[in-house]
C-alpha cells in the first residue's frame, strides 16, 4: 500500500524534524475490529530522509507504537515503546494515528543543510505470531527495527509508504 | 492428563469492587501492561460460541487466578498458548468485551482447530524397578471432526502378560451432535511371559480358571460408540473381536469376541475459597459369548471410583477398584495387583503370576504441595479361594496440580508391608 507524495508534509519544531500526514489512516478495517475487541496492536514506523537522490538515505528514525482501545471510554491510547511515552487516554482513531506520526522525530543536526531532501514515512503492522519481540516487550532495539525495515514486508503484512515533495532544510522555519 | 469438562467458565469474583463510572476509570500504568484495558478487572473467561472443551485441572486453576484480577495481557497470552497445546488447536486467541459492571471486562477465548493438524506425543510413560518400563508413542492427526491415531506400545505393567505392538484408531468426534462419537480400533500385539507365569501355568490348580493357554500374539478389532447421556455421564457400547494365536503353531487360534460397555461419570466441584473436589467413577462390562462366534465364554465386571479433595496445598485422594470374572477368561482379561498404579511396591508376579478372577483394592493418597504419601491395600484371588489382603505404602513427589496426579510427573518409592524383607520399588513416570 502506498500514499502519494502529496500526503506527507515536513515541518521543523525547534531542533527536530516532524512529519504530518493528515490523509493517512491505518486504524481501519480488520485492524480496527481487533482493537475494538481489546487487542493490543503494535505498529512499526520509520521516518527516513534522503539527500541528493531519493535512494541516498542519510538519516532514519525507527519507532514501534502499541495501540489499544479502551472498551469503556471508547477511546484509543498509544505507547511509544522506546521510552514508554504514552499518549493522552482519550484519542479518537484519527488523533491516535496523528500522535504516532508526530512522535517519529529526527534531529535537524542529522540532515545536510545544502542538498535537496526527501522525507519518507514507512509503516508496517506487526504480525504478533511471527514477531521476534512480543507486543509487550519493551526491549526491542532500534537496530532490530532498522533491520526489520531493511527487509520487504511479508505479503500478509499491512504496510504503507508515504513520501514528501522535495525540500531544503532552509525552507523549514523553526 | 486429567481433564475436566468446561462448559462455560463463568465467574464473578468481583465482590467488594466498587462500581465505577467511565469518568472514574482506574488509572493505567503503561510501565506495566501496555494495553489500556489492563486497568480493568477480569469478570469472566469463557469460550466463544458456547463450545465445550476439556482442559487440565492446572489450566482451569490458571483461569481462576486471572478472574478477579486486573487484566494481564501477558498472562492471557500464556493461557491461550497453554490451551492451544492442550486442545492441539491451530490457534487460540482472545477477545475482550465489556463486563456487566463498569470497570470490568469479559475475556472470550476463540479456538481455531484448523482444517487439519498433526501431533506427536508420549501419552504415557512409566518405569517400575521391578517390572521395567512401559511407554506409548503416539502420532495423531485431526481433520475436522475426524481423528486418526497410531500408537507404538510397550506394556509390562498393566496385564499379567507383557506385550508390545501397535494400536490404530479412528474417531469420529461428532455425529451431527457432539453427544455421539464413533470409534474403530485395531490392535496387534506380540506377547511375552514372566517365567513365574509359565511355571504357574503348569500348576493345573492355578490355571484351571484360565480360558486359554499362552498365546504369542493377539489381534483386536473394536468398533464402539459413545453417547453423552447427561453430562457428565457417558456410556460407551461396542464389540471387541479378539483373536489369540497360540504359542504352539500347530494349535488353532482362539477368539474372545465380546460386547463391551462402559458407563462413566466425571464431575468436578469448585467450592468457595481454595477447595476443590473431583469424582471419577466407571463401570465396565465385557461379555464374551458364542453369539458373536467366540470360542471363550466369560463375563468381566469392573467398578472403579476415585475421589479427590483439595484445600489450599493439601489434597486427599481415595481410590477403590473391584472386579469379578465369571467363566473362563483369557490372561489379558484377568485382574492384577502389584504394578505402578495398583498395590504399588509389590511385584505382580509375586502376588499372583496368572492374575485372578476376583479383585478388591483401595488406596489413600495424601498430598502437601508436591509431596505425596500413599497407602495401598488389596487382594486378587480366584473363585473358591480365600482372599489374602496385601498392603503397601510409599512416598514421592508429583509435579501435577491435578487431583489424581495425571498430566504430571510422579517419582515415588513404594514398600510392600510384610513381616519378612522389605524391598523398595522405584516408580517414575507420567500420565499413569
Amino acid at each position: 500500500m502506498s500514499v502519494s507524495s502529496q500526503d506527507l508534509f515536513v515541518r521543523r519544531i525547534s531542533n527536530d524534524i516532524h512529519v504530518v500526514a493528515p490523509r493517512f489512516h491505518f486504524l481501519t478495517g480488520k485492524t480496527l475490529e481487533r482493537l475494538h475487541d481489546g487487542a493490543l496492536l503494535p505498529f512499526d514506523f520509520q521516518l527516513s530522509i534522503a539527500s541528493g537522490t531519493k535512494s541516498n538515505t542519510v538519516a532514519r528514525a525507527p519507532e514501534r507504537f502499541l495501540v489499544s482501545y479502551d472498551l469503556w471510554q471508547e477511546r484509543f491510547s498509544v505507547v511509544r515503546l522506546r521510552d514508554l511515552r504514552k499518549s493522552p487516554l482519550n484519542l479518537s482513531a484519527a488523533a491516535a494515528e496523528a500522535w504516532c506520526v508526530d512522535n517519529v522525530v529526527l534531529p535537524v543536526s542529522a540532515l545536510p543543510g545544502a542538498n535537496q531532501l526527501w522525507a519518507r514515512l514507512e509503516v508496517r503492522s506487526v504480525d504478533q505470531r511471527t514477531s521476534a519481540a512480543p507486543a509487550g516487550d519493551a526491549g526491542i532495539s532500534i537496530i532490530s527495527l532498522v533491520e526489520l525495515f531493511s527487509r520487504p514486508p511479508r505479503p500478509q503484512q499491512d504496510h504503507w509508504s508515504l513520501e514528501s515533495a522535495a525540500f531544503h532544510l532552509a525552507e523549514l522555519t523553526p | 492428563m486429567k481433564f475436566a469438562l468446561l462448559p462455560v467458565f463463568a465467574a464473578a469474583a468481583l465482590w467488594g469492587q466498587s462500581i465505577q463510572s467511565a469518568e472514574e476509570s482506574p488509572s493505567w500504568d503503561p510501565a506495566g501492561d501496555l494495553n489500556v484495558n489492563s486497568r480493568y478487572t477480569v469478570e469472566s473467561i469463557s469460550f466463544l460460541g458456547q463450545h465445550h472443551y476439556k482442559l487440565s485441572s492446572s489450566a482451569l486453576e490458571e483461569m481462576h487466578r486471572l478472574i478477579g484480577a486486573k487484566l494481564n495481557t501477558e498472562a492471557l497470552n500464556g493461557l491461550a498458548k497453554r490451551i492451544r497445546g492442550e486442545l492441539r488447536a491451530h490457534e487460540v486467541t482472545f477477545k475482550l468485551d465489556r463486563g456487566r459492571d463498569p470497570g470490568s471486562v469479559r475475556v472470550l477465548l476463540e479456538v481455531d482447530k484448523g482444517s487439519s493438524s498433526f501431533d506427536l506425543s508420549v501419552p504415557r510413560f512409566a518405569y517400575n524397578s521391578e517390572l521395567g518400563w512401559t511407554g506409548i508413542g503416539e502420532a495423531s492427526t485431526a481433520i475436522h471432526d475426524n481423528v486418526l491415531t497410531f500408537d507404538l506400545v510397550r506394556d509390562v505393567d498393566t496385564l499379567a502378560e507383557r506385550y508390545a505392538g501397535i494400536q490404530a484408531r479412528y474417531d469420529r468426534l461428532s455425529m451431527g451432535s457432539d453427544r455421539i462419537r464413533l470409534g474403530f480400533e485395531f490392535d496387534a500385539y506380540h506377547e511375552q511371559y514372566d517365567p513365574g507365569t509359565r511355571l504357574a501355568l503348569d500348576n493345573s490348580t492355578l490355571s484351571s480358571s484360565l480360558g486359554a493357554g499362552l498365546y504369542r500374539s493377539r489381534l483386536n478389532f473394536e468398533p464402539s460408540a459413545t453417547f453423552v447421556l447427561a453430562k457428565p455421564l457417558t456410556i460407551t457400547v461396542g464389540l471387541s473381536f479378539e483373536q489369540l494365536q497360540p504359542e504352539l503353531s500347530a494349535a488353532r487360534s482362539e477368539s474372545a469376541n465380546a460386547v463391551v460397555n462402559t458407563l462413566r461419570y466425571h464431575q468436578r466441584w469448585e467450592g468457595s475459597g481454595a477447595t476443590k473436589q473431583e469424582l471419577d467413577a466407571g463401570y465396565s462390562l465385557r461379555a464374551a459369548t458364542r453369539i458373536f462366534g467366540s470360542d471363550l465364554g466369560y463375563t468381566r465386571h469392573t467398578v472403579n471410583v476415585r475421589y479427590g479433595y483439595t484445600h489450599d496445598h493439601q489434597s486427599v485422594e481415595v481410590a477403590l477398584v473391584t472386579g469379578i470374572i465369571y467363566g473362563h477368561a483369557p490372561l489379558f482379561e484377568r485382574f492384577v495387583l502389584g504394578n505402578s498404579t495398583l498395590l504399588r511396591g509389590w511385584n505382580m508376579y509375586a502376588v499372583d503370576p496368572l492374575g485372578g478372577n476376583r479383585l478388591a483394592y483401595g488406596s489413600v493418597t495424601y498430598g502437601y504441595h508436591i509431596m505425596r504419601v500413599f497407602y495401598d491395600a488389596g487382594s486378587v484371588w480366584n473363585q473358591g479361594q480365600s482372599p489374602e489382603a496385601k498392603q503397601s505404602a510409599g512416598i514421592g513427589i508429583s509435579s501435577g496440580l491435578g487431583l489424581f496426579q495425571k498430566g504430571a510427573f510422579l517419582l515415588a518409592v513404594a514398600f510392600p508391608l510384610r513381616q519378612s524383607h522389605m524391598d523398595p520399588v522405584l516408580i517414575a513416570g507420567m500420565n499413569f
